[in-house]
């Protein structure tokens, strides 16, 4: 997919996290991450960006996210949605997620 | 405390009692209510207002947490909430003006500092990169010199006072960067000032024009409503936009003078040209200030020719713009700018 605005998605409120995704100028993925949990699971919640990410086809993009102690599958959700909001009316087939 | 029963409510800013329980609410907290927001939000527990916050553009302001409420997550709520409504209205970078002591606050919100005046004011954005990619933008027009100087200009429209400036700026220097302020606070539209200065300054090689974006701060939105001290507004304007200026934008491109009109009327304008003759040579930068450019007994300004405008008379313009911006205010595109000006008495 193509990131072709920005979009957003989450909230910071407690166990959640906001995503923001624009397109890059520059190639490829850059990561800006601040998290609450940073120094325990940062590596981790980049991890799980990137994958998906990955999963969705996203090459090129400023991804920015502030995380306050959400789970993997919360900020999975919100980079999901973030990305589908940032390209251009794209289809996300919902049912392939596990 | 549950979590669960703090209600989100957009407060109706036509509303008097609604708009009088929020401005009792910041006064407790030692904040006013700026005149300029555009949407302002209350989180409630029950009926009780244990929290605000405000949109103007791209700014949030007027944000204030009830003490006995703090440290419950409120002001991440406050917060998420102004942030989804900035974006569907299609601001995603934005801005928070902030005493120096909120940082940690805010820097837990995702804003990050550009600038600081100790003890007064600290401006923050919610990009870590913004600045950076600001300055990376502007030196991609990075041009080699001895003698490098700027302008910064609103141009409002473009007069033959502001074309003097720049030619004589021009003639001492190597090269010339004129940093346009964009805000949209000026009858003119950013755009439309900045292509007049362009058309007006075709003849001049030596010359860079930039749009000033968001680093370029006016008065007309810097926002007052965490300053106590009134009579000081205007200096700590001008020291944090002079920060942004010595600390960013001069070291970008090698910057050594500063131009700028003299003024002889405009208080602010003229403690604003003081704060920076303190400011800028600090950092090594000289400030030249030129005596105004006139025409008979009148001294050519931007608020003459709109006052001839907003009198009917644009013929009278013509003897203080440039042609180029003579032919767009004769022109069809500038019909409903002229007839706004008419309309409305502001200053700007």
């Amino acid at each position: 997919m193509e990131i072709v605005k920005v979009g957003m998605a989450g909230t910071m409120e407690s166990s959640d996290a906001i995503v923001t995704i624009e397109p890059n100028t520059d190639s490829g993925i850059q990561i800006y991450l601040q998290s609450s949990v940073e120094k325990q699971f940062g590596n981790q919640i980049r991890s799980v960006i990137t994958e998906t990410l990955r999963a969705l086809d996203v090459d090129h993009g400023i991804v920015r996210v502030n995380d306050k102690g959400a789970l993997d599958c919360v900020i999975r959700a919100r980079v999901q949605t973030a990305v589908l909001r940032a390209s251009d009316g794209g289809q996300f087939n919902w049912k392939e997620e596990d | 405390m549950e979590f669960e029963h703090f209600t989100e409510y957009r407060i109706s800013l036509n509303n008097k009692k609604e708009v009088e329980n929020i401005k009792a609410f910041l006064a407790l907290h030692g904040l006013q209510l700026d005149s300029d927001v555009e949407y302002t939000v209350g989180v409630f527990d029950g009926e009780r207002l244990v929290a605000t916050g405000s949109i103007c553009g791209k700014v949030l302001k007027c944000i204030a947490v009830d003490k006995e409420y703090q440290g419950l997550g409120i002001a991440n709520k406050l917060v998420s909430h102004l942030i989804h409504e900035e974006y569907q209205r299609g601001n995603t970078h934005l801005f928070i003006f902030t005493k120096p002591e909120n940082y940690t606050m805010f820097y837990e919100l995702g804003f990050h500092k550009i600038a600081e005046v100790p003890n007064s004011v600290m401006l923050m954005e919610n990009h870590p990169a913004g600045i950076k990619n600001f300055i990376e933008e502007i030196k991609k027009q990075n041009k080699s010199g001895q003698k490098i100087s700027a302008v910064i200009m609103n141009c409002n429209p473009f007069t033959l006072g502001h074309l003097y400036l720049i030619e004589k700026a021009a003639r001492e220097s190597d090269i010339l960067h004129i940093f346009v302020v964009w805000e949209e606070r000026s009858s003119f539209p950013a755009e439309v000032r900045y292509r007049l200065i362009e058309e007006g300054t075709k003849h001049l090689s030596n010359i860079v024009l930039h749009k000033g974006k968001d680093y370029i701060i006016s008065s007309a939105t810097f926002p007052t409503y965490f300053i106590k001290e009134y009579q000081r507004v205007v200096e700590i304007h001008a020291s944090l936009d002079l920060e942004i200026f010595r600390s960013y934008i001069a070291p970008a491109l090698g910057i050594t003078k500063r131009f700028i009109g003299e003024e002889p009327y405009c208080p602010v304008t003229r403690t604003y040209n003081r704060i920076m003759k303190e400011y800028l040579p600090q950092k090594g930068i000289e400030v030249v200030e030129i005596p105004r450019l006139h025409r008979g007994e009148n001294a050519i300004s931007a608020s003459l020719v709109r006052r001839y405008i907003r009198e009917g008379d644009v013929d009278k313009t013509q003897r203080f713009v440039p042609k180029t911006t003579y032919e767009f205010l004769t022109s069809v595109e500038a019909e409903p700018i002229i007839e706004m000006i008419q309309r409305d008495d502001h200053r700007h």
